[in-house]
This record gives structure tokens, C-alpha cells and sequence, in this order.
């Protein structure tokens, strides 16, 4: 029983992180938090369901086009949403641009594709055993993710500038980095990284509409609690999330286990607005 | 109070006021005939309509203050329609308590929400807006599931009967009435609130949060304040709509409802109380017109939503704003009129010194500022100089409270300032401007330069809800004060104008108009002659000697040296956060170091 | 335009005053306006689609026929989108807009709550098919007729075959946190104690929950001997059938009629796992022993067939009882015109309406017209065009 709680809580707590480093690519790029970050996670599940059990394709073909739907729904996010409102920042014009575009599309899905939660295909031909593939894809997809985030920063010219970029944006563009097309960049990656988050849980998450928001809400816990920008922090919190809403929904039940969640969110943010490991911003008069 | 005996300048700003007031309350009037004459020329499906609007509108009139005046993104707030409804639905039914009556009821639910408005409003004070909206979304879940959960008081998921209310209001154009009489109080106290001074507080917290600070507005008691009322008229919204839907589940409370609100006061514009109001009719009426498209509803909203955001941001209000369409003239000057500084300031008492003593600060290893002694005395210019980065700006902002100064002392007449209190310098008659202008850009110069008085106006929140007489008092007094501030900088010609159609030397002068508003003390100016002609830095030099003249102490942040050594009494130079030298302008315009190190001459 | 913009206000104005002061003029040879309140989008849609389909053929036919004393019967419909505040502006349309003779639905419970008091307001004859107890009241809404099970029948008929016919004593009850979940759960435990079983596990789950061994091992430690779930969502029964079937635990799962619906096949692991799986259902609409529909259904089923009513994709019962429920109206009007007193005082006295989904009946003191033991539960793995066989136990 604990080693089932442990193994879908990790899953699932991999889930959100990965939707939480979605949020902090975008943020880091462009200071803006984008409701968009579940539809991306929920457009995973829904296009891998589309593409591999509606449309036959092979999973490999199904895996590639997902992430590729990911990429493209992230630039037209930066695009649509983002890059028209950044000159007006102050206004949180974001907030509005990103929730009104994420509802766009989560309503589309919803009546194009189905209000009931549709079936994901078994992405591998292997027998389900105790540790079965569902558990251990979203893990897997998370620290792929990681090595791959951290190899990029590290060790490639295009990593620096995100690094620069999201230290300092005024000092990245006087440097004379091609901003704007960084942003995309990171847009198209956030994409990705959302998108696979979706497709790795597919298969227990569903396609589902209903996921969108849902992974908006709790892949913005491990964000808020791991301090906005962190990828370890989003990690950490996030498996830690995972868990405890898997603890919590087994000793407490359904209904109180969403309080909980909720309130301890809550209270955790009101203590400690930065995160628990985030430190507090400077502000500039 | 004693407000400036003047006798020319406040009958035109009547006149003024009350043309244009006539102008803005016309829309309302139409509305309400046509709402009270409805029963003629709507059925009785019309009528649930018009009900359900009315409803909406009640809850969204507050949430509009929360929304589209203070610009906090209040998501979830169909939480509080649903703590009202189950309230209502509960107390009446009896499943708690005794039962209530329903007038009773709603009134208990009213409270009930302004405690949980407090509650779920109260994150806005520590939190960042993305949070904030990810908070209240919380909220709506978790009020959703205690409904569910609590079975013995609110029927769990087979839910509760809503109230009737008694006769003449249990008819349906009776609850019509009943409800279109609350959403025209609501409008009403809405609208007196928008043009109070916590209405021009709010869309100052919204827009330009330091300079809200800078004039005296708390934060915390003022959204406090608002999120009550909009906690209990959300409530009360609450419990109309268990009356209308008669029979109440978890299920009736979705996020859509919340996001339909929400995007109702966008879509009417912000900082308005007509939009939101034309928004939520459009919003409720238009899915009954689009029968094959209601499945689309909440798709289009936010496409609407997003075309709003894009092109028009300024909603409906913006469009229906056809005064501020109209050209400006193009050739303005501004002619400031320092023979009525001395009007509007008064006699100022003596207030003595502000002083720093050895005060440093280093951000980060770099220091800003380096053991720096400061005086500026009542009635005196004082220059601070300096290359960029030598920490004059940062000195301004020691002494406005952003920075806590890592040693030395900041003090007034000798009693220390407190830290980090930004909103109590006002209350010391302390006022100051920003290096870039910090405007309310949708609203008029004149209600931008009132925002400076709003530690003088003496009615309370409700007093201004209800328009008491204090409310109307410090509105006189608020607006009088505030066209002879604009008189004096020379600005009263453009008072009603919208704030972001002027050009930026004016804006600079509507800032000093609204530091003026407190009579201060002592004014603190950073670099207000940045992008003025050589004419304008001529006149605002008469300006700032008059100012002083009339028993201000001013502390003038500068690079331009003509302006420096014509107007200040003394002058003190930074370099890397040190002073490099301090005097009168003759000893500092002779000062070898300052010489070659910053004037180049 | 030749209109002055005067002229035009002044006779719009005078329409509108016309129009809301008029009454409706009830022509003696118009349609009859018969509303209707499906919710065929959002969240649960599934079943006002199926009942859609009964509905409409059920009027075609009846029109066809020459309709009531030579009037058409005009169906008006509202899509409530399972949204409350939906239905109840729907509602008011169809009373207070288009003024009916009669309502059809709402099909959802949360929307009828509001609804059915609405219309007991405006004196319009109502009939629903939803399960929630308290949505009929002779007193209170003498309006109100159901023509389908009510929840109590829904859990007894499930409650009885776990206890007498499997034999089965240690029950788990679990259900999602929706209102519908949450509520059968309350009112089948004691039912179920009252019946001499013992509820070892009682739970309400959030439906998103990915995971369900946890409790599933729970009730197994508990040494559950049967699982009863009760939710429309199908993610969720899916979850609790494929996690029975990982465990390789042979409990029998008896319960909500979703559990038999192709949504909830379609997400299923592996087909085998549907075996044990015993969800709600109607005899009238069932396969006989012999593979056969009985004689009344089958014709209706030709009758689907020759209409090209598609029923794989839905629960014949939907159909049946859609199709039933204008056809009792319409018998109805037949007898005493369309007059609301006139109607309600013949549907108090129906006695055995021969529906396709069941014999209907009412008394004046009873608007729940559903017979006790035509509700039975079936396999759902024998699901084939909608129906189903009758689980084993049942005789024939």
C-alpha cells in the first residue's frame, strides 16, 4: 500500500514539476507567468490520445508530432498572449492575455474532442507489472528533462543567453542578445517540456480536457513553493507535492484532501511568499 | 478644516464637476428607466433574465472595485457567490439555527462575506498577482468542496432550497424589483466610491503604487476595506441567486461563472462602473440570443477577453469615451503661477530640519551611499548633485522609507523616521516626485493631482459609499484644492483631461501639483527638470522659490546646474555615494574638485 | 430606409408592449409546444444524448401519424450544458417565453433541483427521468411526474443482488466527491446495513485521483467481498475496474449503469476486466436467456434500426425512456386535451403505460411511475447495440 502511495505520488509529483519548470522557462524568458502551462501538459495527453490511438500513427511519429504541437503552441502563446503585453508589464496585462488564451483553447478541446475523459495508449508493448510503465514514464520524462535542461545551460552558447536573459533582461539586451528570439526559444521549449509532461502522465491522467486546469493549479504549487525560477526547487516541491495530495487522499479521503492541498498552499505562501527556498525580490522605485 | 479661501478658481472647477457629472450619470439614468419601465416591454422569460443580470451585477459592481479599480486579479470569486448562497439558503432553511427570516438571512450572509472577502482578499497584500489569482481559484475550490463535504448543513451534493422571499417580492417582477433595487444601490455606492478619494486610491495602487505610497495611502486598510464590501455585496449576490435558481447544488458554482464576472469588468474597462456594468448585461443577455452558439459561451468570452487585452484595453469604457477623443491643442505651454503658491500652501508652520547623519547603504557589496549628512531646513532649496549612480535617487528613496539605511539616522526635528512606513511620510507633511512620472494614466489630471490630498479628505469608507456629507465635504475641499494646485503649476487648463494624453513635461509639473496637495513640509523632487525646454526650467525655478518661500523646505535632486544655482539656498554633492563637497552655490560653483569632477568647466 | 428613426423606436416600442401584454393566443388547431431541457454538451452529456435520440423519433412519429387530433406537436429545445443557471433561464424560456404545454427533463439531477420547483411555480406538467428522491413531492409539486427509477429503487435493486443473490456480506461502497457520488453513497450505507450487510470501506474519492490500489487495497484488507461504486464519471469506474484486474482481485462490482457504457469500455486495459462487472439496468430493455429482446422492445429496436438511430454508442434504455415520454404525453392529450389540470389529472390516474423502458404508472399521491422490480443489474461485458444480458440470477 505505501509503496503504491509512493510510486503514483513520485509519479505524479513528476508530473508537476515538469509542469512547474514549464512555468519558470516561461518566466524566465519573460518575467511572465502563463496560465498556459496545464492546457500544455493537458494538450499532451489529448494530442498523444489523437495521434496514437485515433489515428494509428506509431508512438514514435505520435511522440515527435506531440512535442512538435508543444513547440508551436508555445510560440503562438509568446506570439498571441506574451509579446504583445510585455511593454505593459506593469499592468499584468499577462495575467489576462495568458488565462483568456489557455480558456480558448481549453474550450475548444472540450467540445471538439470530448467532455468524458478518452482513453491513452500503452506506449510500450511490455506487460504491466507492479512498477509499470505509467509510474515510471513521467519519472523518466522528469529527469530527462533535468540532464537535458542542465547540459543546455551549462554547456551550450544558447544556454548561456537563457541564463543571461533570465538574470537580467535589460543587461542581456544591452549585450546585444537577440532577445526576442531567445524568448521564442524558450517559448517553443517550455512547449516541449509541458507537452511531455501531458504525454508521459497520459496514460494516468487520461485525455482529458479537465486536466488543464488542474495542472495549471498544482504545477503552479511546486513553482510557488520551490521559489519562482527554480528548476531544483519545482522538483523538489513538486515531488513533495505529489506525495502528500497522495497521502492525503488516502487517510483523509477525496474531499478533504483537496482542502488540504489547497490550504496548505495557501498558508505556506502567506508565510513564506518566495518560497520555501526563493529569495525575496528587490524592488525598484 | 480649513481649506484656502479662494474665490475665481473653484466655481469653474464647479462648473466643471457638475457638467461633466451630469454628463457621466446620464448612461445611469437611461439604464434605470429602462430597468424600471422592463416589466412593460419583457416577458416573463425576460424577466429571469433581467434578474439573473441584476444579480450579477450586484456581485460584480464590488468585484469591480477589487478588479477594475484596484487591479487585483480576483479569479475565484464565485467562492463568495457560493458562501452567500449556501449562507442565505442555509439560515433560512433552518439547518444551522433556528431559521432565519430571508432579510435576516441575507443580512447574516452579507457579514459572513465581508469576512471571507477580508479572508480571500488579504493574499493580495503579500502576494504577487499571478499568486494572488492561483489563490483565489483555491478559494472557489475549496468552498465548492466544503459545500459537498458538509452534508448535515448544506445537503452535500443533493444540495439545499434557496430563499423565498416574502411578499411583494415573491412574484417574479417582484424579485425583479427587489433585485434591480439592490443593483442600483450597489451602482450607486460603487459610483460614489470611484469618485471618492479611495476610488482615485485604488486605481493609484493599481497604476502607480509608489506614488500611492508616496500620498499617503495604506495599502493594506484600503483594500482591506474593499474587499469587505465586495465579500458582502458578492454574498448577498449569493443569495439572490439561490432565490432565482430556487434550489441550490456544489454543481450550480462553476469556475465559468467566476470567469464570466471576471471578464465582465474587463470587457467594460477598467477603473469604470458603466463598462463592467454594460459588460455583465452583455455577458448575461448574450448567450440567450446565440441559442446554437451557448455550447461556445465561455470560448467566445475569452476571445473576447483576449481581443480586449490586445486592442482595446480600455474596454467599452474606453470606447464610449468620446470626450477624450477630441484633439488637445497642440501648442501648450505651461505658464505655472507661483503668486498662488502662498494660497494654496497657507502659512506653513515652521517645521524645522529633515536630517540624515552619516548614513550608509551598500546593495550587494556596492555601496549606494557612504556616511552621507544631510540638512534641508524649512523654507529652503537644497541642490543634491551628481553623476549617475552616485546615489541621489537612493538618498530620496532613504528618506521616502524603501531603504533601511545599514548605519546612521534619518530624522525630523530630531525624532527618528520610521523604517519602511512609506505611507506615513505623508502624515508628516513629507511629499515628494518621481524621476519617471508616476500617473494614473486613465484618469484625469485633477483627479491624479486630488491623490495627493487623500490623507486630508475625513470621511470614512462608508461615509463615501453612502455620499454622507463629510464625504461631500472633503470632495469640495479635494477638488478645490486640487485646481488651485493645477492653477499654480500652470495645468488647470488640461484638469480634465485623461493623465496619459499629456506630454511629459507636463506630467512632471501634475506631480508636483500633487505633492503641493499636502501642504508638505518638505518636498522631495527627483529631477523634475528632465526633458523640460529651457522656458519650463525658468518657470518651475519661480515655482520651487515660491515654494520654499512659503515655508517648504525642498530637497531638489538635479543634473541641470542653471537650475541648481538659481533656485537652491544650498547645494550638496555626491560622487560614488560620498560627499564630495556642500555649500552655498558660490562655494560649490568655486569648488575645484566639483569643478573638474562634474561640471566640466 | 424610409423609416424616420422616430418612427422606428415608436413601433418597436409598441411591438414590445404588444408582445409582453398579449396573451397567448391558444390556437385550437396550432402545434402544441412541448419544451424540453437535454443537457447535450458539457460535462455530462452522454445521457441527454441518448435520450435525445428517443425523444426526437418519438415525435416524428407521432406527427406522422397526424400528431394530437390533427395538431403537429412543435418540440422547443434548450441545451442546458449541464449547467444549472442554464436550465433555469431555459426553464423560463419554455414557461414564460414560448409557454408550453409541457416540460420534458431537465435529464440531470443537479439541474432538475432547481427546475422542478421553477415550474411547479408556473403550473406547467412536467416529467423527468432522474433519480434524486426528493424530485418528486405530489405536495409540493403536483405537477411533477417521474417516469423512472428513483435512487432508492436504483440502490436497492444493486443492494439486493450483492446481498441475496452473490451472497456477498462485506460491501465497500465508494463514490467520486461529485454531489451525485457523494449523496448515493450516504443513503445506500444504511440501506445496505439495514440489509444485514456490513460496510467495511466507505469512501468519496476526487475522480482526477489517478491512482485508486490504495483504496482498493484497503477494501481488499478490509476483506471487501464486493465494490459498489456509484459515479457517472467513466474515467473513474474505469480506474477502480483496471485496478481490480492489475490486482487480479475476483471481486464482483455492482453498481452505476455507467459502469456498463461504452465510454467506460473504451478506457478499460484489457476487455477481459469487464468481466464481474455488474451495472445497473432495466429488464424491459434487457436480453432475454435466449439472446432475444422481448417482443415490445425488439419492434422498437426495428424500429431504431429503420430510422438509422445509432445505439452503439449510447444505452438503449436512454433511447427508451425518450422515446416513452412523449408518447405518454401524447396519450395523455389524446384522452383530455392539452389543458395543464386536465393533463396532470389524467397522468395521476395512468395505470400501466405501456412504455419500451417500462409499464408507467401513477396515483395521486404517487408521481414515481417506475416499477420496483423491472430495475435489475446486468453483465457489462455482454453489452451489444445498448442492451445487455441480465446478470446471473435473474431468472427470465
Amino acid at each position: 500500500m505505501v509503496e503504491s502511495i509512493v510510486s503514483t505520488g513520485v509519479a505524479i509529483g513528476c508530473i508537476y514539476a515538469l509542469i512547474g519548470i514549464t512555468y519558470n522557462v516561461m518566466f524566465s524568458a519573460s518575467r511572465v507567468f502563463s496560465f498556459t502551462a496545464g492546457t500544455l501538459g493537458m494538450l499532451g495527453g489529448v494530442l498523444g490520445s489523437l495521434f496514437i490511438a485515433r489515428m494509428d500513427m506509431p508512438v514514435v511519429v505520435g511522440f515527435l508530432l506531440v512535442l512538435a504541437a508543444g513547440a508551436l503552441f508555445g510560440i503562438v502563446t509568446e506570439i498571441v498572449a506574451v509579446r504583445p503585453v510585455l511593454k505593459s508589464l506593469d499592468q499584468h496585462l499577462y495575467v489576462l492575455s495568458t488565462l483568456a488564451l489557455a480558456l480558448i483553447v481549453q474550450q475548444f478541446t472540450a467540445i471538439e474532442w470530448s467532455t468524458e475523459p478518452q482513453p491513452f495508449p500503452r506506449l510500450l508493448n511490455i506487460a504491466r507489472g507492479g512498477f509499470d510503465q505509467q509510474f515510471w514514464l513521467p519519472m523518466l520524462a522528469c529527469a530527462a528533462v533535468i540532464v537535458g535542461l542542465e547540459l543546455l545551460y551549462r554547456h551550450t552558447l544558447v544556454g548561456h543567453a537563457f541564463l543571461a536573459i533570465a538574470e537580467d533582461n535589460f543587461a542581456a539586451r544591452a549585450l546585444g542578445l537577440p532577445e526576442r528570439s531567445l524568448r521564442m526559444t524558450s517559448y517553443a521549449l517550455a512547449g516541449v517540456i509541458g507537452a511531455l509532461a501531458g504525454f508521459a502522465g497520459g496514460e494516468m491522467l487520461l485525455a482529458y480536457f479537465g486536466n488543464a486546469p488542474m495542472l495549471t493549479f498544482y504545477g503552479f504549487v511546486p513553482v510557488a513553493l520551490g521559489g519562482m525560477g527554480s528548476n531544483r526547487g519545482a522538483v523538489v516541491a513538486g515531488l513533495l507535492l505529489g506525495l502528500f495530495q497522495q497521502t492525503a487522499n488516502f487517510l483523509v479521503g477525496g474531499v478533504f484532501a483537496s482542502v488540504a492541498v489547497f490550504t496548505v498552499f495557501i498558508i505556506v505562501l502567506l508565510a513564506r511568499p518566495e518560497g520555501l527556498a526563493g529569495a525575496a525580490f528587490q524592488r525598484r522605485v | 478644516m480649513e481649506t484656502p479661501a479662494t474665490q475665481t478658481l473653484p466655481s469653474r472647477a464647479k462648473m466643471l464637476g457638475s457638467a461633466s457629472a451630469f454628463g457621466a450619470a446620464l448612461p445611469f439614468l437611461a439604464l434605470l428607466l429602462v430597468g424600471v419601465s422592463f416589466p412593460l416591454f419583457g416577458g416573463g422569460y425576460w424577466g429571469v433574465i433581467a434578474t439573473r443580470a441584476c444579480i450579477y451585477w450586484v456581485l460584480v459592481s464590488g468585484l469591480n472595485l477589487v478588479v477594475g479599480f484596484a487591479g487585483q486579479i480576483a479569479i475565484g470569486w464565485v467562492a463568495l457567490l457560493t458562501l452567500g448562497a449556501y449562507a442565505t439558503s442555509v439560515l433560512t432553511a433552518g439547518n444551522l439555527t433556528p431559521p432565519f427570516p430571508p432579510y435576516l438571512a441575507l443580512a447574516v450572509a452579507a457579514a459572513v462575506g465581508a469576512i471571507f472577502g477580508l479572508i480571500i482578499g488579504l493574499p493580495a497584500l503579500r502576494l504577487r498577482t499571478f499568486y494572488f489569482a492561483i489563490t483565489t481559484l483555491g478559494f472557489a475550490t475549496i468552498v465548492t468542496q466544503v459545500a459537498l463535504a458538509w452534508q448535515s448543513v448544506t445537503g452535500g451534493g443533493v444540495g439545499v432550497a434557496g430563499p423565498i422571499f416574502p411578499e411583494p417580492f415573491s412574484s417574479l417582477w417582484g424579485f425583479y424589483y427587489f433585485c434591480f433595487g439592490l443593483a442600483a444601490i450597489c451602482t450607486w455606492m460603487t459610483a460614489n466610491v470611484a469618485a471618492s478619494r479611495f476610488g482615485r486610491a485604488l486605481t493609484a495602487i493599481r497604476d502607480a503604487e509608489v506614488a500611492a505610497e508616496a500620498s499617503g495611502i495604506s495599502k493594506p486598510a484600503l483594500l482591506g476595506a474593499v474587499f469587505m464590501f465586495s465579500g458582502a455585496v458578492a454574498a448577498v449576490a449569493g443569495g439572490l441567486f439561490a432565490a432565482l435558481q430556487s434550489y441550490i447544488t456544489p454543481d450550480a458554482f462553476t469556475l465559468d461563472l467566476s470567469i464570466l464576472f471576471f471578464i465582465a469588468i474587463l470587457i467594460g474597462g477598467r477603473g469604470s462602473i458603466l463598462g463592467p456594468l454594460l459588460g455583465t448585461i452583455l455577458l448575461t443577455a448574450l448567450p440567450e440570443f446565440a441559442a446554437p452558439l451557448v455550447a461556445w459561451s465561455t470560448f467566445l468570452y475569452a476571445v473576447l477577453l483576449l481581443v480586449i487585452v490586445l486592442a482595446i484595453p480600455g474596454g467599452i469604457a474606453e470606447i464610449l469615451d468620446f470626450k477624450n477623443r477630441r484633439p488637445l491643442e497642440s501648442e501648450r505651454a505651461i505658464i505655472p503661477r507661483p503668486d498662488l503658491i502662498e494660497r494654496l500652501l497657507g502659512a506653513l508652520p515652521d517645521a524645522g530640519a529633515l536630517t540624515l547623519e552619516q548614513v550608509a547603504l551598500s546593495f550587494g557589496g556596492v555601496c549606494a551611499i557612504d556616511g552621507l549628512d544631510l540638512e534641508i531646513r524649512s523654507g529652503q532649496v537644497h541642490g543634491l548633485i551628481g553623476p549617475n549612480g552616485s546615489g541621489k535617487t537612493t538618498t530620496l528613496n532613504v528618506i521616502s522609507g524603501y531603504y533601511a539605511p545599514q548605519c546612521g539616522a534619518v530624522s525630523l526635528n530630531g525624532a527618528a523616521l520610521p523604517v519602511f512606513a512609506r505611507h506615513r511620510r505623508a502624515h508628516m507633511r513629507i511629499a515628494r516626485t518621481f524621476q519617471t512620472p508616476r500617473i494614473v494614466g486613465s484618469a484625469s489630471v485633477l483627479e491624479n493631482v486630488m491623490i495627493g490630498g487623500t490623507v486630508d479628505g475625513e470621511g470614512t469608507f462608508v461615509e463615501s459609499l453612502l455620499s454622507l456629507p463629510r464625504h461631500r465635504r472633503d470632495e469640495v475641499m479635494l477638488r478645490d484644492t486640487a485646481m488651485l494646485a493645477l492653477a499654480a503649476v500652470g495645468l488647470d487648463r488640461l484638469a480634465a483631461v485623461r493623465a496619459d494624453r499629456l506630454q511629459h513635461s507636463e506630467l512632471r509639473f501634475t506631480e508636483i501639483a500633487r505633492a503641493l496637495m499636502l501642504r508638505p513640509s518638505f518636498l522631495l523632487l527627483d529631477e523634475p527638470a528632465a526633458g523640460l525646454s529651457a522656458d519650463e526650467i525658468g518657470r518651475l525655478g519661480g515655482l520651487l522659490l515660491a515654494i520654499a518661500r512659503a515655508g517648504t523646505g525642498v530637497l531638489l535632486v538635479e543634473h541641470h546646474p542653471d537650475l541648481i544655482f538659481d533656485t537652491c539656498h544650498r547645494v550638496t554633492v555626491l560622487n560614488l555615494g560620498r560627499m564630495l563637497a556642500a555649500g552655498t552655490p558660490a562655494e560649490i560653483r568655486s569648488h575645484r574638485e566639483v569643478v573638474n569632477a562634474y561640471l566640466g568647466g | 430606409m424610409s423609416m424616420t428613426r422616430r418612427q422606428a423606436l415608436k413601433s418597436a416600442a409598441a411591438a414590445a408592449i404588444a408582445g409582453g401584454l398579449a396573451k397567448p393566443a391558444i390556437a385550437a388547431n396550432g402545434p402544441i409546444l412541448v419544451g424540453y431541457l437535454p443537457a447535450l454538451t458539457g460535462p455530462s452529456s452522454s445521457t441527454g444524448v441518448g435520450i435525445n435520440r428517443g425523444i426526437q423519433l418519438a415525435v416524428q412519429e407521432i406527427n406522422a401519424a397526424g400528431g394530437i387530433d390533427g395538431r403537429q406537436i412543435e418540440l422547443i429545445t434548450r441545451d442546458t450544458q449541464s449547467d444549472p443557471t442554464k436550465a433555469v433561464n431555459g426553464a423560463a424560456e419554455l414557461t414564460r417565453g414560448q409557454k408550453v404545454s409541457v416540460v420534458f427533463g431537465p435529464v440531470n439531477s443537479g439541474e432538475s433541483l432547481a427546475v422542478v420547483p421553477l415550474l411547479a411555480r408556473t403550473n406547467t406538467p412536467q416529467v423527468h427521468p432522474c433519480w434524486v428522491d426528493s424530485l418528486t413531492d405530489p405536495q409540493k409539486y403536483p405537477m411533477c411526474f417521474r417516469n423512472a427509477p428513483t435512487s432508492q429503487q436504483i440502490g436497492a435493486a444493486a443492494n439486493r443482488y450483492v446481498v441475496e443473490v452473490l451472497k456477498r456480506k462485506k460491501v465497500a461502497v465508494i463514490s467520486d466527491t461529485t454531489g451525485y457520488g457523494t449523496a448515493s453513497v450516504n443513503a445506500y450505507v444504511p440501506m445496505l446495513k439495514a440489509k444485514g450487510a456490513e460496510v467495511v470501506y466507505q469512501g468519496n474519492v476526487d475522480a482526477a485521483n489517478p491512482d485508486l490500489k490504495p483504496e482498493l487495497l484497503r477494501m481488499q484488507s478490509a476483506g471487501t467481498e464486493a465494490i459498489m461504486p456509484w459515479s457517472v464519471n467513466a474515467g473513474f469506474l474505469s480506474r477502480i475496474i483496471n485496478t481490480r484486474g492489475d490486482m487480479g482481485w475476483d471481486v464482483p462490482i455492482v453498481g452505476q449503469t455507467t459502469l456498463g457504457s461504452g465510454q467506460t469500455k473504451a478506457l478499460l486495459v484489457k476487455p477481459e476486466y469487464w468481466a464481474k462487472v455488474y451495472p445497473n439496468n432495466f429488464r424491459p430493455v434487457c436480453y432475454a436467456t435466449d439472446g432475444k429482446l422481448s417482443g415490445r422492445t425488439s419492434a422498437f429496436v426495428d424500429r431504431l434500426k429503420s430510422a438509422k438511430i445509432d445505439m452503439g454508442d449510447t444505452l438503449l434504455w436512454w433511447i427508451a425512456v425518450g422515446y416513452d415520454t412523449p408518447r405518454m404525453i401524447a396519450e395523455a392529450m389524446k384522452n383530455v386535451g392539452t389543458e395543464p389540470e386536465q393533463v396532470v389529472g389524467y397522468l395521476n390516474k395512468l395505470k400501466g403505460f405501456p412504455g419500451v423502458y417500462g409499464d408507467i404508472s401513477f396515483a395521486p399521491d404517487q408521481h414515481n411511475g417506475y416499477p420496483d422490480n423491472e430495475v435489475v443489474m446486468v453483465e457489462a461485458n455482454s453489452l451489444r447495440d445498448g442492451a445487455f444480458n441480465l446478470a446471473p440470477g435473474y431468472s427470465a
